[in-house]
């Protein structure tokens, strides 16, 4: 065995989000793997169809529900094309977990406050269940969510469980343009959505996972309500290959997003080189 | 100062061009400059020492070079002809280079021996040069040298290759090319490799492994050569680049001569004359389809 | 660190003996394609080998790193996929007349293959392999270990270095490895083989200081802080991004990750060497390019050697073997260049950016 050998998962579940984001649920072959395998949430792995290649994708699924774990994705290039060729029971390599993961035991007695955009709610995900399984140890839980679209939600049975929880604030957008007659939420972006739900930063971190730009106009937003750079987590993406800190590929300047990261303070983010 | 310093100070100073790309002395011999500054332009150079393709910094991919304005390019005969084929293939557009082409008498096969040039120490590809003074130039510079003497050595190699067996031929090949670990720097050295992805690159479908492998490296350096078929000028730079010193001139040469005995073409300095690869004649020679 | 004295004739009944035994013997033996040049190779007796003639073309990294191996074997059954491992325990191979700028380049990559994951395909092989090292005597202009804290006497890496003295060699055992290998050869030493052996390393060490002065500590975080320095648009518009010089590089590690099919069911998963100097190494699946342009990844290369790496492991990831700047085809080199970085970087602050 070395360290770039995957573990063998199988398909147990496919769920289509939207037209183009897919979702696997997948088991290890060997249970007793299942049984000792752990993560944090914010962790990655590289996901791969034999033959084809591996993608790297964050663990989607919380690391409190044992015995499976949840990828991800859009079909963009070879593997993840191939990764939606796979059907339930089909095999697929996992080499994980790997990277950082967001600090929840210093997120604990406090309130956070979620956001995400699009196909970024995969990562933000992991985090909104870690937290509502261990509910009562944080303090006021608010969700903001939107995407281009109504179609371009995912996780939308989840959106549902969420909005039912009165444990919950959510708020769910579309941009303008977006929306369906049936539409009860917010028409409008994510940085305006958060300035309408969003009323403070007292002792409150925030989670933000989106498109670049969603995230480059969301955080003035979060400043003016007074969250210090250091209380705003969000994960960063860059090309990668072994996901181990060896192949030298995905460093912005002295750090590297597969060891350093993918999670980083907004605080971080501002003092990389701005190569990424 | 001379002829091609004083012109590429005149076009510098006029503001014709924002720099001159031509060939300068390095800590480690000749090198390719990059001047932007009139009073720079006495760091130009020109002697058998100058092996380099320039051309190979127009195409416009290059940020990092395009980026610095328009520019004028030294050139030998067989650079000219690069050139030519760049704006043949509508890469570069004619007016917006300025060609300081030199008049030339051969190259060093090695240009660090810095020796005169003879039949053991020329450049294979100088001997029988029919472009030693440029036809594709706004300035054509420098004093007419005598011919270079001719170096056979490739042409006794490849008719060495000639006389073997396929079967030997191919051991010979393979042998040469296991040594080829796929860095692709022949590719990025070449002025007519200028696709913005390469085949090689392409993963869907994922034509040629990228691995170092046999046939993926038959594949690659074959498919390459093909892709050169009557565009390559035979600069050689492929085979400098390459770090494992694998001899693909004698490939690039071996293509250029089929070219020509099929096709009566050879890479044309001038950019209206169009190529093989580009173009379908009535009465192309097609005995190769039965 | 112990020490012994070896004959000529001593060095020749080790190899000879070593090959009797079935272990590899890798050494620099003269090229095919150019007698004047030098490659290591494996070697079947000892008088193929060319001790001490120049630099071999290439580094011994491919000994340790290839430039494409296999990581498994994968198979699709009816069932599911079945992985058959590779082994990680590689033949026990010994190096002879390795320059130590090579083997100081083993020494720096082990740093990064052994960070909180460990590569037993590199590391099998660099435990299986001894390396007996001969201090330099073919240095050129283009050299510069001693300004990367290297030199042509350094044991860095080696398992035993040897230096020529009268009738053969003074041995510096520097690891335990090395005494086993030369546990029944080589005889004692005197003071006078002390005293010759320690005069050819101070020699050795003064024909390369010259090339490069030795690089200050402050210039890594002076990079760190000058990443969009000015200088990075022009220093190499010269560079075609072709990758020559990582291939060379005795601490170029960088890799990529592929599948392959070998038939309709059946493949591998390699790894190969790549470049940070290539367009596609950082783009990603959208087009995106964090680095688009080659001064972009020229800094890259700058800055994960004289910067990164430092900040990360404590050592610079060069050894001043100087193959990148006889490599490039482009006319880049590297002492050049450091030396022009370390100016600025000592400049006035107004010049120096800060």
């Amino acid at each position: 065995m070395n360290i770039y050998q995957p573990h063998l998962m199988r398909i147990r579940e496919i769920t289509d989000e939207t037209v183009d984001t897919r979702t696997l649920k997948l088991e290890f072959e060997d249970s007793s793997l299942a049984e000792q395998f752990q993560f944090s949430a914010g962790q990655f792995g590289e996901y791969s169809v034999f033959g084809e290649g591996e993608s790297t994708f964050c663990i989607a699924s919380p690391p409190t529900r044992a015995g499976y774990i949840e990828c991800s994705f859009k079909a963009t290039g070879k593997v993840t094309q191939a990764l939606r060729r796979l059907g339930v029971g089909d095999t697929v390599g996992f080499r994980g977990p790997y990277g950082n993961h967001f600090p929840l035991d210093e997120m604990k007695g406090h309130s956070i406050v979620f956001i995400a955009g699009g196909i970024g709610l995969a990562p933000v995900r992991a985090v909104i269940w870690n937290v509502l399984d261990l509910r009562d140890q944080f303090k006021n839980i608010t969700i903001v969510y939107g995407a281009r679209s109504v179609g371009d939600l995912v996780y939308k049975r989840e959106l549902e469980d969420w909005a039912q929880r009165a444990d919950v604030k959510l708020c769910l957008a579309v941009d303008p343009g977006g929306e369906t007659p049936e539409w009860k939420g917010l028409v409008a972006r994510i940085p305006t959505a958060v300035e309408q739900t969003v009323s403070t930063a007292d002792d409150t971190f925030a989670v933000i996972c989106g498109p670049p730009i969603m995230i480059k106009f969301t955080l003035p937003v979060l400043e003016k309500l007074g969250f210090p750079g250091d209380r705003i987590y969000t994960t960063l993406e860059n090309r990668m290959k072994c996901g181990l800190g060896k192949c030298g590929r995905c460093n912005i300047g002295p750090t590297y997003v597969c060891k350093d990261g993918p999670v980083f303070t907004a605080a971080q983010m501002r003092k990389l080189p701005q190569e990424f | 100062m001379s002829e091609l310093q004083e012109t590429a100070r005149k076009l510098l100073s006029e503001g014709t061009v924002s720099v001159v790309i031509g060939y300068e002395e390095g800590p480690r011999g000749v090198r390719p400059a990059f001047i932007t500054a009139p009073a720079q332009a006495d760091k130009l150079i020109f002697d058998t020492r100058c092996v380099q393709n320039l051309a190979t910094y127009l195409n416009p991919r290059r940020k990092q070079v395009a980026q610095l304005g328009r520019a004028a390019v030294v050139v030998k005969g067989c650079d000219a002809r690069a050139v030519a084929g760049m704006i043949r293939e509508k890469q570069i557009e004619r007016g917006n280079v300025v060609i300081l082409a030199m008049r030339c008498g051969g190259v060093l096969q090695n240009p660090e021996t810095n020796s005169e040039l003879t039949t053991q120490t020329v450049s294979v590809r100088c001997g029988g040069c029919t472009v030693r003074e440029p036809k594709l130039f706004d300035h054509l510079l420098g004093e007419l040298p005598p011919e270079p003497p001719v170096n056979t050595h490739r042409v006794e190699q490849i008719a060495a290759l000639m006389k073997m067996s396929s079967s030997e031929r191919w051991t010979f090949w393979t042998e040469q090319l296991s040594r080829c670990i796929r860095c692709h720097a022949c590719r990025e050295a070449c002025p007519m490799c200028f696709c913005v992805k390469c085949t090689a690159e392409k993963s869907q479908p994922q034509w040629i492994d990228s691995s170092s492998t046999p046939q993926a490296n038959r594949a690659w350096q074959t498919m390459r050569v093909l892709h050169q078929a009557g565009r390559c000028v035979d600069c050689l730079e492929c085979e400098r680049a390459c770090p494992e010193h694998i001899p693909l001139g004698l490939l690039a040469r071996y293509v250029a001569d089929s070219v020509e005995r099929r096709f009566e073409y050879t890479a044309s300095d001038d950019p209206t004359v169009p190529a093989p690869i580009g173009v379908y004649r009535t009465d192309d020679d097609e005995e190769f389809i039965r | 660190m112990t020490h012994k004295f070896f004959s000529h004739q001593g060095l020749s009944s080790l190899v000879a003996d070593l090959l009797t035994a079935q272990t590899r013997v890798i050494a620099p033996v003269c090229a095919k394609d150019d007698p004047a040049q030098v490659d290591y190779q494996l070697i079947q007796n000892v008088e193929e080998a060319s001790f001490g003639v120049r630099l071999p073309r290439r580094s011994l990294k491919e000994f340790f790193l290839p430039p494409s191996e296999v990581l498994l074997h994968y198979k699709q059954t009816k069932t599911g996929v079945e992985i058959r491992e590779v082994p990680t325990v590689a033949p026990p191979q010994v190096i002879f007349g390795a320059t130590p700028c090579d083997v100081a380049g083993l020494a720096a990559v082990d740093k990064v293959m052994n960070w909180d994951y460990r590569d037993e395909l590199w590391f099998g092989r660099r435990e299986a392999t001894t390396i007996v090292s001969f201090l330099c005597n073919v240095m050129d202009s283009t050299c510069f270990c001693t300004a990367v804290g290297s030199g042509p006497e350094a044991t860095t890496g080696s398992d035993v270095l040897l230096v020529p003295v009268d009738g053969g060699y003074l041995a510096h055992l520097v690891t335990s490895k090395g005494e086993a290998l030369l546990q029944s050869y080589g005889l004692p030493v005197n003071e006078a083989m002390m005293a010759t052996a320690q005069a050819a390393q101070s020699a050795a060490r003064d024909k390369v200081t010259p090339n490069l002065p030795a690089i200050p500590a402050e210039f890594a975080g002076w990079l760190a802080r000058n990443f969009d320095h000015p200088v990075w648009k022009t220093l190499a518009l010269r560079c075609h991004g072709c990758g020559a010089c990582a291939s060379v590089c005795p601490t170029c590690h960088c890799f990529d990750i592929v599948d392959e099919h070998e038939s309709v069911d059946e493949g591998v998963r390699r790894r190969n060497w790549d470049s940070c100097q290539t367009a596609l190494f950082t783009t990603h699946a959208s087009g995106h390019n964090p680095r688009g342009s080659q001064s972009e990844r020229f800094r890259q290369r700058i800055q994960h050697k004289f910067s990164i790496y430092p900040s990360r492991f404590g050592e610079i990831l060069c050894t001043g073997c100087g193959r990148c700047s006889r490599a490039c085809p482009g006319g880049m080199d590297l002492p050049t260049v450091v030396a022009e970085l370390v100016a600025l970087s000592q400049a006035k602050p107004e010049v120096s950016g800060q």
